[in-house]
Parts: structure tokens; sequence; C-alpha cells
């Protein structure tokens, strides 16, 4: 590390709505592309169409629709080559996708990448309001219900979090609800996780009772905070002034 | 010579993970830097590149196994030649594909030829094995038409497969490269199966199989060699703490204040052990072939529960520690056992073990002795009790804060009178309540 000049944070995208094997090929490719030196650390920010995808290790019970049932109502189906269990993605989600060499940041630490991930969300979250925490145990994002306006119940969730590595390079990343559908969830059992109840930034500001935003405003403005958190999060950590 | 491809560190809490997928399978050449294997850690998947070019040799876990950092999954042999098939030069050249297109067409099943041929897992095929069933008959489920565990499960009890709920034109076709070359390892060079006792139980569909960790196995030999050793003898004494109750209120907040730490029963039970066992240091001993070796020194062994499992990290000298210096001792170990941050060192040269399992549900039980001592002493459940006294001349039901106290001793070196001579002296002790703090 030269240390003279501050190096900056992963370089963001914003790609728009892609389907998730187009995503998924995108990703590939920048991982290659990073491994081989040809681009910097990236922060992909996307959207999904309504999509299941199912991992290696998914449950039958997790699913409780068929996956003919939910194409005939425009939900794709996706089995995807990773572990972890079924997830669900739609427009009014933010999935970001950090394609990040870690051996290059010199944190060659899985879980402290984990935890980044969720600390930017959590800054990102709390700048807007939304009282957000981690759960020990699990990886996500969750509401703090004891700060929040409505405390009881199970918990809250508002972003998934699963991450693959090659060679040190990071790729998949978050899915933070914003303003998607939630009863999209219903078909699936999140994560395989019962007993946890999906939620989002519009369901939690009605909640907290907030002033209703447009749709697409407050789309934009997590996508914009969560670039500005998450990006300095990301970024290399700075060596102190000598 | 072969090149041993571990499972490297992957962050400062990573200790383990899951094999989630073999993307090669043995006799395949790979490229270096091709991965190979995915290991999932909480909700990671990392993908284990290949340390250098050469053909899979060896591939040592499969794929649902948990493996500490350090183990070896594989070893690859880079000097040798890819297996002599058409389709070998192939996936040589082409690094394992991950999640494909979802236009992607239906891989083809391999061709049914020798049954090494088959694709199957590595567990469907050491299930298969010891069940003598030919993977050829056995219908695949997996990705690709891979033989899984359960196909060969559900084969041997005659079910059908299941109608998936995946298996569906976009089926993502997450499978590894394929046609895979046939291995060229004959059956005579493959390692042989395990035999471990099973004492004849079937696998039966929905048991999960938990490989032991290292670990795991590591406590198992050794709690089967001491019972193996040692003829076990238990014995146990009721302990009044009223006193060490009274004493304990009374310190606490100052010991937080003055030590940082909380003043627990532990060390008033350690140091009452290290007193008793000057006077009995028939129990501070080890047996060595046809001698007994009582010893000056006298190292404690506490037994701490773990994550990871039961660590036994040792006071040193705890003859020369105060009560306080005993609790210290106890915390900073402890705290280093949960931090997963012992040396050998610590585990090292205890003479005698107390074993403090926990508050709830544990009257009383024997603990089994941490060779190469004579003795351990298991702690009970700490509850208020009605107890006869004698008050004033008359005998009264009273309340008081109670404790049993379980002693294992080994019987080889140690007869029954000083155990209970051992055990009352530390009842003793612990009922005076004469500690200096």
């Amino acid at each position: 590390m030269d240390g003279s000049s501050p190096a900056p944070g992963p370089r963001v995208e914003w790609l728009g709505e892609l389907r998730y094997g187009e995503a998924l090929e995108l990703q590939q490719a920048a991982v290659a592309d990073r491994l081989a030196g040809r681009c910097p650390d990236r922060l992909l920010l996307l959207e999904h169409p309504a999509v299941v995808t199912l991992g290696r290790s998914t449950r039958p019970e997790n699913l409780r629709e068929t996956p003919d049932a939910l194409r005939r109502r425009g939900v794709d189906v996706f089995e995807v080559g990773r572990g972890g269990d079924v997830t669900y993605h739609a427009p009014g989600q933010l999935v970001g996708y950090p394609i990040l060499d870690l051996d290059a940041l010199d944190r060659r630490d899985v879980h402290d990448h984990l935890r980044r991930l969720e600390a930017g969300l959590i800054d990102a979250l709390e700048g807007f309001g939304l009282p957000a925490r981690r759960v020990p145990g699990w990886t996500g994002v969750f509401v703090d219900r004891a700060r929040s306006a409505s405390p009881d119940g199970p918990e809250r969730k508002i972003a998934s979090i699963g991450v693959g590595i090659r060679r040190w390079v990071t790729f998949h990343g978050f899915a933070l609800n914003v303003s998607l559908d939630l009863a999209g969830f219903d078909a699936i059992v999140p994560c395989g996780l019962h007993g946890v109840e999906m939620t989002s930034v519009a369901r939690e500001r009605e909640r907290e009772g907030a002033r209703p935003l447009p749709r697409e405003e407050l789309d934009r403005a997590l996508r914009e905070a969560v670039a500005r958190s998450l990006g300095s999060r990301l970024a290399p950590d700075s060596t102190p002034e000598a | 010579m072969s090149i041993t491809v571990e499972l490297p560190s992957l962050g400062e809490s990573v200790f383990e993970g899951t094999v989630s997928r073999w993307l090669v399978s043995e006799g395949e050449m790979v490229e270096v830097d091709q991965p190979i294997v995915e290991v999932t850690t909480d909700k990671v998947d990392a993908e284990i590149p290949a340390p250098s070019a050469g053909v899979i040799e060896q591939i040592l876990v499969s794929e649902g196994d948990v493996v500490e950092v350090g183990a070896v999954l594989a070893r690859i042999d880079p000097d040798a030649k890819p297996a002599p098939s058409p389709s070998a030069a192939e996936p040589a050249s082409v690094p394992a594909a991950p999640a494909a297109v979802p236009a992607a067409p239906p891989v083809a099943r391999p061709e049914a030829g020798p049954e090494r041929g088959v694709a199957a897992t590595p567990v469907a095929r050491r299930v298969a094995e010891e069940a003598e069933i030919d993977l050829r008959e056995v219908e695949g489920t997996g990705s690709a038409g891979r033989v899984t565990k359960d196909d060969v499960l559900r084969h041997q009890t005659g079910g059908a497969a299941p109608s998936q709920p995946a298996a569906t034109a976009s089926e993502a076709t997450a499978a590894a490269p394929a046609p895979r070359p046939p291995s060229p390892a004959p059956q005579a060079t493959r390692a042989p199966a395990r035999p471990a006792p099973s004492f004849g139980y079937e696998l039966q569909p929905g048991d999960r199989v938990i490989k032991m960790s290292p670990m795991r196995r590591i406590i198992a030999d050794h709690m089967v060699y001491s019972k193996r050793t040692s003829p076990h003898v238990g014995t146990v004494a009721e302990v009044d703490l009223s006193r060490v109750v009274a004493l304990r209120s009374q310190h606490k907040k100052s010991f937080q204040e003055k030590y940082g730490t909380s003043l627990t029963f532990l060390p008033f039970v350690v140091h009452a052990v290290v007193r008793a066992l000057r006077d009995f240091p028939a129990l501070n001993a080890s047996v060595v072939e046809d001698a007994i070796i009582e010893k000056q020194d006298i190292h404690i062994g506490v037994a701490t529960e773990t994550e990871k499992g039961l660590v036994v990290p040792v006071v040193r000298n705890a003859d020369r520690l105060s009560l306080s210096g005993t609790a210290m001792a106890i915390d900073e170990l402890s705290t280093r056992a949960r931090n997963r941050k012992l040396t050998a060192d610590d585990l090292k040269g205890g003479t005698f073990t107390v074993s403090n399992p926990g508050r709830q549900g544990n009257l009383y039980g024997f603990a089994i002795i941490n060779q190469p001592q004579v003795g351990i002493l298991r702690m009970g459940e700490i509850s208020k009790r009605p107890v006869v006294r004698t008050l004033e001349g008359e005998d009264a039901i009273v309340i008081r804060t109670m404790m049993y106290l379980a002693l294992s001793y080994d019987h080889r070196a140690v007869d029954g009178a000083p155990a209970n001579g051992f055990l009352y002296r530390i009842r003793e002790l612990l009922e005076a309540g004469e500690f200096e703090l």
C-alpha cells in the first residue's frame, strides 16, 4: 500500500431492471474481469423482474407453490448453483452485487464482508429514520423492533444477504426490500426461516407514520443512500496519515 | 508426488465449512486456479481453486461434510495425464461452468457404462458401495441426472423418485461440466470404505448424517480410552453452600469493580479442591505402568463447554493462587476457550479436573476421568433445598443453598477411604466458608 492518495470505493453502477439469468452471466463476467485486473471493484445495483430462486439446499417445504403455478402468475423460477435456500426478487427491491477483490483490499475474511454489507444497509436505513439491526446467528438486516413504532410480533426482515467468493473476488450480495409488494413472499419461506416476517422500507415507513413518498422517489432515494453508505463501508480501509 | 488441496482460511471467525458441491470428479484434469469445490459457511459460498494443474487423484471429503480450516479436501497429481477419453481434453480447458444460463439445453445423462461412469455424488457412491447397490440401476434426480444419496436410499427402500419441484424447463443446469470423463482409477486403488462399526444400523430416508469433526473424534477416542483404562468409581457428597453464598454476595460488587470479572462459585470449588489435594495426594496422581506417581505440582483442569465441544484448559500451580487469583485464571482461560484462542500449552499437564456442566437439569452426574489423571470432580446444580439442622438443640427444617459434588476416581490407584476422605474434606472447606477475599 502506498497510502499517498485516498483510494476510492467501488465503482457504483445502476443497471436498472435485469433478468436474473442475465444478471448472473454479467456477474460471472465481472468476476472474471476483476480477477484479470481488467476493472476496479464494482458495486452493481439493479432490480430483477419477479423471480423465485432455488438454492441447491432448498427444501421443498420452503416453496409453498409449485414452479408451474408460479410461472402461470408471471413469476420466473430459477435454480441457482449456489447453496442456501429460496429467495424472492421483484421490482421495488434493491439488489446489490458487489464485485470486490478482497485479496487486493487485504480483507481476506468472508464474515467481515458479510458484516460490512449489513452495516452499510443499516446505515442507509437509519439515515432514513428506520431503526435496523442484525440478529445474531442470522445473516441479513432486520428492523430493530424495540426502537420501532410496532415493537411486538415476529422478527421483521428487511434485507437478505448471500455471498459467493471465487479466489477472493465476491459476487452475489444483498436484496433490500424497498417498495415491492410483500405478498410475493407468500409463495416461499424466505431463506428457510420460519417465523420471520418480511417487511419493506415502505411498509415500515407506514408503521412509523412517515410521510408517504411516491414509489419511484422512494426507490431512488434508497438507491442513493445505499450507494453512499455501502460505498464507504466497502472502500479500502483508510490507512492512518503518516 | 501429489499436491494436497486444503480448506484455506476464509476469515478470522471462520473455523469450518460445509462441502456443498464438488465441481470436478476423481480422474478429471484441472487447471491451476480452476474452482474445484464449493464450501459454504453461513451465507457465503466459497469456491476453492486448484493450487496446481493436474489430475484429481483423490477426493477425500463428501458433499455435506463439515470440514475444518486446514483439512485436506483432495489430492492432485500434477504430473498425471488426463484419462484417455474422447471428452477428457474438453473439461481440462473449460473451467467448471458456474450456474449457467436458463436456456441451456438439457444435459444428456452420461452413457451407462461401467459403474464408475455413472454420474453420482461421492456420498451416493459410498452409500451404494456399502449397500452393494449397482449405481447403474439407480435413477438419478440430482443436477444433470446425477445420482444422489437420497436416490440410492430410495432405490434401496424401493421407493419411486419424487416429482421434483424444480425439474422444469428453466432448470438452470447448475451442473458442473458434463459429460465427465470416467475415472481412470481402477477399483483396487480406491480408498477402502471406512470400517466404522455401525452395529447393523441402516440409513433411513430422512436421517441426517453428521460426520465427526476432528475435535469430536479426539473427544470420542479419549472417552473410550479412559473408560477402558480406568475402573471408575463414583461417590457423591452434598454440600451446604450457605457460607459461600453469603461471602459471595458480600464481595460480589467489590470483586467486580476490583478485578473486572464476576465472582462465580467455580473458583471456590477449585480452591477447596486444591486444598483437599494437599491433604490427599493420592488423588493428585497418575498410573504409569506398575507405579503410581504422586505429583508435587497441582494443576487443575477446568472442563469448559465451547461451541466446538469440550475443552479442558489448565490452571497452573493452582495451589499458589489466592481465591481471587484462581477466579482470574479461570476467567481468562474460559474467555480464551470461547474465543478459541487457547494454545496447546493451555491444555497440557493437568493433574486433577473440575467439571461444571451448567446449572439446570443437573442434580449430579459422574464425569469420565481425564487421562492420565485419577480423579475428576463434577459440580451438580446449585439450588435451595429443605435440610434438617439442629438449631439451639432443636431439630428444624431449614432452607439452604445446596449442591451435590460427584467424584469419579480410578480404583486402580485410589481406594474408597482416601477418595471419600478427599471428598469430605472439600465439603468441609466449602461449608466452613473460610476463604480470603
